[in-house]
C-alpha cells in the first residue's frame, strides 16, 4: 500500500491565478508535500496585495511567479515549481496544466472562474477546484466545500463576493483557500493516486 | 404530466407550468448573468456558448454553479 507522502511526491498541481488563494493554495501543497507545482498568473505584486497575499514588502514590483518560485523554494526545496507569466485563456489553460493531476482555480474576476471551470470541464480530463463567495469577514462556517459532479469541487459561500462585501480579509480568503488546499490532497490521496 | 426541472438538486415546478425552453431561457428567468454561469445538464458540461441552443425537458437535472467575484 502507497503512503500518503508517497501520492502526495508523485502528484502534480496545476495553480491558477496567485493572488489571494493561489498564494496561500500554493504553501500549504507545498508544506504538505505534493511533488510538483504548475503555478501561472501574469500579474505583479502590489502593496495592496499584501493584506492577503503571501508575499512580502521587498517583493513589491516584481512578478508573482517569480516571487512565489523563490518564497517556495525557500519553505519546501523538495517541491519542483514550474512557473508560467502567462495570462491564461481557454487557449493555453489545457496547454499549460496539460500535466497536472488536477487543478486549483485561484481567480478573481467571476469571467474568469467561469472560463476556466467551463474550459477544464469541456477540453480536459482532470477535476478541477474552484471557489464562489468568499469576501467579506466573519461568517466561517457558511465557506464550505461541495461535490458538484465527479470532476468539479465547488468551494465557498455562493454569494459574499468583493462587488457587494467591498472587502477581501487574510482570513476569510485564507479559510477559502485551505478547504481548496485541503480538497485538492483529499481528490489527490483517495481517488487520483489510490 | 410533470413540469419539473431539478435544479441543483432541488426539483423545481413552473407556475404557468411551462420549463424554460433553454438554459439561456432558465438564467433569465432566475435574473442570473449567463457570463457568470457553469451548467452542467444531466452530468454534461454545456459551454457557455451553447445556452441559447441547448432545450430543456421536464425531469432533466441542471447543476448551475455561479460565480462571484473575489479571490
Amino acid at each position: 500500500m502507497t503512503s500518503i507522502a508517497e501520492k502526495l511526491s508523485c502528484s502534480i498541481v496545476g495553480i491558477a491565478g496567485l493572488g489571494g488563494l493561489g498564494s496561500n493554495v500554493a504553501i500549504a501543497l507545498a508544506r504538505a508535500g505534493v511533488g510538483r507545482l504548475i503555478i501561472a498568473d501574469f500579474d505583479n505584486i502590489e502593496q495592496s496585495n499584501l493584506n492577503r497575499q503571501q508575499y512580502f514588502i521587498d517583493q513589491i514590483g516584481k512578478s508573482k511567479v517569480d516571487c512565489m518560485i523563490e518564497n517556495l523554494r525557500r519553505i519546501n526545496p523538495a517541491v519542483k515549481v514550474a512557473g508560467f507569466r502567462v495570462k491564461l485563456d481557454a487557449d493555453n489553460i489545457p496547454q499549460v496544466f496539460a500535466d497536472s493531476d488536477c487543478i486549483a482555480e485561484c481567480f478573481d474576476t467571476a469571467s474568469a472562474k467561469q472560463m476556466i471551470v467551463e474550459t477544464v470541464l469541456s477540453k480536459m480530463d482532470k477535476p478541477i477546484v474552484t471557489i464562489s463567495g468568499l469576501a467579506g469577514y466573519g461568517k466561517s462556517n457558511e465557506i464550505i466545500t461541495r461535490r458538484i459532479s465527479p470532476r468539479l469541487v465547488l468551494i465557498g459561500d455562493g454569494s459574499r463576493g468583493i462587488d457587494t462585501c467591498k472587502t477581501l480579509t487574510a482570513a476569510r480568503v485564507g479559510i477559502a483557500a485551505m478547504h481548496q488546499a485541503n480538497a485538492i490532497l483529499e481528490l489527490l490521496i483517495d481517488e487520483i493516486k489510490a | 404530466m410533470m413540469r419539473v426541472l431539478k435544479i441543483n438538486g432541488q426539483e423545481k415546478t413552473f407556475p404557468d407550468g411551462k420549463i424554460p425552453a433553454t438554459i439561456a431561457d432558465l438564467l433569465q428567468q432566475l435574473r442570473v448573468d449567463a457570463a457568470t454561469v457553469v451548467a452542467e445538464l444531466d452530468g454534461q458540461i454545456i459551454e457557455r456558448a451553447n445556452f441559447s441552443n441547448t432545450s430543456l425537458r421536464a425531469g432533466q437535472s441542471i447543476e448551475l454553479v455561479r460565480f462571484v467575484p473575489g479571490g
